[in-house]
């Protein structure tokens, strides 16, 4: 019993340093925009690697996420003769929830674990170290471009995902199901608030942003710099990254829609 | 008088005093005192898990040491700020044992590296001199090379060509003949002295490999336990009458470094039952 207490404070002494050291990298990266201010190319290389390569997957998903919304809208509206609304809850769904969330859950999967992993292996095969020796700082030099990169491309993905998702809905009401092509844009016209909406979504998907990249570059740059930590480290990325997703979307949701 | 007299008169380019150091409850270095002096290639041995690469990141200021001083051109290393820890560091080269070559770029890149974060210079001149540093390490017709198509030991030359591109005044070489065959060990050897000699550079060769290093280096210290064994030039070392170091330099299996890691006797392990 002593030994399960023991190993519980362990665990949480253990949890809070991690917490910490989280917080105490956040300043260092902030600090590092100065860098990229004076070279540009730093985070215009990583707007590409994290953000332009998760464009497939979101493309994608976005897509099959909004025919889907369609298909299932359309079933359940048709049911209260309600299938014009069809365009205004597609939008609706994508725009506030379902767009920032399901973006920043495929980025921490696509850039998320590939950053953790990148950042991973340079620290085991002492390209870090390399680095502070030859007196570049690594948190500005590699970290810092990273991070703004990811906080950058998840709204835009996030965007993307929205309009494709709308366009998924509309062809499988609109071209499918024969929802009346003008009532579908005009309930989503009419139906859409710009500031509630739209603003909301988007501060949505810079948080997810945020935190997402946060927890990927921290989770790389703590790992134990073995083969085992490297893997163990992508995977925390991946399982913390979509809780906080989904922790904070119901925390914002509230303060935004309460 | 010779340079090399003339260097030798100098203070020590790296002085460490009274250092503690330890990871978790031991003490890897506990009361270590080192002079490395201007000009020369000095050596530090001694088994694995010593603390060997340890010493060199803390003489470079990656490590906090838990007591002592590390002073290097005569500053003291863990009282400089980071701008100024940065600024020391600018003059010193560090080969590190896997290369530490960044992945994403190419061998030309790598050694220009660090001209093009810490110079202003046009690319036309950092051509040049990166042209020139592969040269002096024989690469420069792999500079189009990415870091995964080079062997081993042309990994550690690049890694060596990007050391010396700022023109240190030393270089720390971490283990730097591990894992080599016979001709890349050789290449290695020789450029070591080479550029030692050719930029009176000081270079600290930390290894466990006896020969090479021996027969590149002008001072060498054994270390154990955390201390100092033994000092003195490579000749002096051979002859020693020390137990310890004689068992190091000639790697016998048995002596003051038991073949046997603490245990209880064989017949009550044998004779104990399986948990």
């Amino acid at each position: 019993m002593t030994h399960l207490l023991a190993q519980l404070g362990a665990w949480g002494l253990n949890g809070m340093a991690r917490l910490g050291r989280a917080h105490l990298l956040l300043l260092p990266l902030l600090r590092g925009l100065l860098s990229i201010l004076r070279r540009p190319r730093l985070l215009l290389d990583q707007l590409y690697s994290v953000g332009v390569l998760t464009i497939l997957i979101i493309t994608v998903a976005g897509l099959f996420v909004g025919m889907v919304l369609g298909l299932q809208g359309y079933y359940i509206l048709s049911r209260f003769g309600g299938e014009t609304a069809l365009g205004l809850m597609v939008a609706a769904s994508l725009v506030r929830e379902l767009g920032p969330v399901l973006t920043a859950l495929l980025f921490a999967g696509r850039a998320g674990s590939a950053l953790t992993a990148e950042i991973g292996l340079m620290k085991a095969t002492e390209q870090l170290s390399g680095l502070e020796m030859m007196a570049v700082n690594p948190q500005h030099r590699v970290l810092a471009p990273r991070f703004f990169a990811g906080i950058i491309s998840v709204p835009l993905l996030a965007a993307l995902f929205s309009m494709l998702g709308v366009a998924g809905g509309w062809m499988v009401g609109g071209g499918l199901l024969g929802v009346d092509q003008g009532a579908f844009w005009n309930g989503m016209q009419e139906g859409i608030d710009f500031s509630d909406d739209v603003i909301n979504g988007v501060i949505k998907s810079v948080v997810f942003g945020f935190v997402c990249t946060w927890i990927a570059i921290f989770q790389g740059y703590d790992c134990v710099p073995t083969s085992e930590g490297v893997s163990r480290a992508t995977t925390r990325t991946v399982v913390h990254s979509s809780l906080a997703v989904l922790g904070l979307d119901f925390v914002l949701t509230a303060m935004m829609f309460g | 008088m010779t340079q090399q007299e003339n260097n030798a008169d100098e203070s020590p380019l790296v002085r460490i005093r009274g250092l503690r150091f330890r990871r978790g409850s031991r003490w890897i270095f506990d009361g270590l005192d080192i002079d490395i002096p201007r000009g020369r290639v000095t050596a530090i041995m001694g088994p694995s898990g010593t603390g060997k690469t340890t010493l060199l990141k803390l003489i470079g200021g990656q490590l906090r040491p838990d007591a002592g001083s590390i002073e290097v051109d005569g500053q003291n290393v863990h009282a400089l700020s980071t701008p100024e820890l940065y600024r020391l560091r600018m003059r010193m080269g560090m080969l590190f044992q896997s290369g530490a070559l960044l992945t994403d770029m190419s061998v030309y890149d790598n050694v220009a590296f660090p001209l093009r974060e810490h110079t202003r210079l046009t690319e036309s001149m950092i051509r040049k001199l990166v042209l020139l540093k592969l040269e002096a390490v024989g690469l420069r017709g792999a500079r189009g090379l990415m870091p995964s198509e080079l062997s081993g030991g042309m990994a550690r030359r690049v890694a060596l060509a990007r050391a010396i591109a700022l023109d240190p005044m030393m270089i720390m070489y971490d283990e730097p003949f591990t894992g080599q065959d016979p001709i890349s060990m050789g290449v290695l050897v020789q450029l070591i002295r080479r550029l030692n000699d050719a930029s009176r550079i000081t270079s600290v060769l930390v290894s466990h490999d006896v020969a090479e290093t021996l027969a590149i280096s002008d001072l060498v210290y054994v270390i154990s336990d955390g201390r100092v064994v033994e000092s003195g030039t490579p000749e002096h070392l051979q002859h020693s009458g020390g137990e310890w170091t004689r068992q190091f330099i000639q790697g016998l299996p048995d002596g003051p470094v038991p073949f046997h890691f603490p245990a209880p006797g064989l017949r009550e392990d044998l004779l104990e039952a399986a948990p």
